[in-house]
């Protein structure tokens, strides 16, 4: 494996662990999702693997190499956009990709060709030459995006690359993280929007509270969610919940939301129910589908109000 | 091209770019301390002759150097230490210390046209001559680059950028009423002169001056003393970048 992460607990002066025994590993060519809710110790995590912080226990190895001795080599190693915006305010969009990409070790006619086809795929050529203070918040993700992907690392972190992206550019970054896949790097993918990730990753683990509580691909942690429908009712406002029929099952509610699972054999019933109160007036919408990671997720984290995180992203 | 050199070409491309939109306006606002400097002295002597004059003028570079490094620098790296921009430029493969030295290029940079123009305006202003040694290149480097990395010292070491911050409001005060620069250091109390005798400041006077007058200053101590600080900043420096929490 590429990268492994064994044990790793990550204790702050104050407050609980941030990372509590979290293990897992990464091969070459593999886009690994990390799923969580804000806090969850995401972020935590990924800045003990590039060196920016020191874990209290555990370790981290790439190639074998132990980087908590050697965050050189990790840094080496691993390409990074994080969560925050890039310090670009006096730099071009092309500027920024270029000299990251020769800093990175790139050579520079080899790194300029890159960088316009990135800028290219990822239809940004109207504002390559704009500052950086001058981009939106979602063209300069993307510029903070290329920036990791110019000359990437063998291992390329991207922690929430798509927030504030557009939906059209969102898929075409989809599409070069694909291709980073392809060429060999590990591509270790934070996010809360689980929805794009279940599309995006080939494998993921679900972390809440500094402890992975979920790993495997995304049919696998759907397990016994992908057998049935799932039923998502939004009340309309200052209503009850109201009392549920017993066949509705692993029921999750916050606020005006509720999401159930519902039997094959009961979803006309569970239709009925909730078209009538609708019809009451209790109920502003629903709408029944089949389930989506996203119910794994909420079922594994036990609170319905991690999806609006999600949402407030997206 | 030694890979270092390289990266650190780079670097002073990439902090000179980031810092294009700050770096005019920073330059003249040196360029207008120190034009204030030299005729705000007048005010204080009515009665200043050109001997007080040139004694005061060539305080002015270590004044401009020490106000740069000390607290102007602090204040924009508690800016970007808020920004999490350290975040990224130290996820780079680049030694830490070669972005700090690209950065330490660009401020001594700021501050050289501000040095230049003091001198200049205080020579013709108040009438004197300056006698200008080759030493003091390098005696005026020294002084910038001790006053940068003590200042990176004080930024990367406050454990919240704020406390930076505060620090340089008292390092100005300090610097400009509490510490011989613009006078002899007879006129302080035996204590303050006590200390004074162990920190750079007084030394950085001497450097100036003793390599821009012919007045009599004892510059190997001050070579020596700054450059014991000088070290001090950067191994500090050195040590607090290389942290990780």
């Amino acid at each position: 494996m590429l990268l492994e992460i064994d044990n790793l607990v990550k204790q702050y002066r104050k407050g609980p662990r941030a990372n509590d025994g979290i293990s897992l590993a990464i091969a070459e060519g593999e886009v690994f999702g990390l799923l969580g809710p804000n806090g969850a110790g995401k972020t935590t995590l990924v800045n003990q693997i590039i060196g920016l912080k020191v874990p209290t226990s555990g370790s981290i190895k790439i190639d074998g190499v132990d980087v908590v001795a050697n965050p050189d080599y990790a840094r080496k190693a691993c390409s990074f956009q994080a969560q925050t915006q890039v310090p670009i305010a006096g730099l071009t969009a092309i500027q920024a990709i270029e000299l990251v990409g020769q800093i990175r070790g790139g050579e520079k006619t080899s790194v300029q060709g890159k960088a316009a086809k990135l800028i290219e795929s990822l239809e940004i050529r109207e504002w390559a030459n704009k500052m950086g203070a001058t981009l939106s918040g979602g063209v300069r993700r993307i510029v903070a995006f290329c920036m990791a992907a110019v000359v990437p690392g063998r291992i390329v972190i991207l922690d929430e690359p798509t927030n504030d992206i557009d939906p059209v550019r969102r898929r075409l970054l989809w599409n070069e993280v694909d291709a980073l896949a392809k060429t060999g790097s590990a591509v270790l993918l934070i996010t809360h929007n689980v929805l794009e990730a279940e599309r995006a990753v080939n494998r993921l683990a679900i972390i809440d509270q500094g402890r992975i509580i979920g790993s495997g691909t995304a049919a696998e942690l759907k397990g016994h969610d992908e057998e049935g429908m799932r039923l998502e009712l939004v009340l309309e406002p200052g209503v009850e919940m109201p009392n549920r029929p017993s066949y509705l099952n692993h029921t999750v509610t916050s606020n005006r939301r509720m999401i159930s699972k519902v039997r094959e054999r009961d979803v006309a019933q569970a239709l009925n129910w909730a078209q009538s109160l609708k019809e009451q007036g209790v109920v502003e919408e629903f709408v029944l589908g089949p389930t989506t990671l996203e119910d794994a997720y909420v079922r594994l984290v036990g609170r319905l109000d991690v999806l609006e995180n999600k949402e407030a992203s997206s | 091209m030694p890979k270092v050199i390289r990266q650190y070409g780079l670097m002073l491309k990439w902090q000179a770019l980031s810092q294009k939109p700050l770096l005019p306006l920073s330059m003249a606002v040196q360029v207008m301390i120190a034009v204030g400097f030299v005729i705000g002295i007048s005010f204080f002597y009515p009665d200043i002759n050109p001997t007080i004059a040139k004694f005061l003028t060539t305080g002015a570079p270590t004044i401009i150097l020490l106000m740069i490094g000390l607290v102007l620098l602090p204040q924009i790296v508690g800016m970007s230490r808020k920004e999490g921009t350290f975040d990224y430029m130290w996820s780079l493969p680049i030694p830490r210390i070669v972005y700090i030295a690209a950065d330490a290029t660009i401020w001594v940079a700021v501050a050289i046209p501000g040095v230049i123009v003091a001198l200049a305006l205080g020579a013709v202003y108040f009438d004197f001559d300056l006698s200008i040694s080759p030493l003091v290149i390098p005696a005026l480097l020294l002084v910038a680059t001790s006053g940068v990395l003590l200042g990176y010292t004080i930024a990367h070491g406050a454990p919240k950028p704020e406390m930076a911050h505060l620090a340089t409001q008292i390092l100005v005060f300090a610097i400009m009423i509490f510490s011989p620069v613009m006078y002899p250091v007879e006129q302080l109390p035996d204590w303050l002169a006590k200390i004074h005798s162990v920190l750079p400041i007084q030394y950085m006077a001497d450097l100036s001056r003793g390599t821009l007058t012919d007045l009599d200053v004892d510059l190997g101590l001050a070579f020596i003393v700054v450059g014991t600080w000088c070290a001090v900043g950067f191994i500090a420096t050195s040590i607090l970048i290389r942290r990780r929490h």
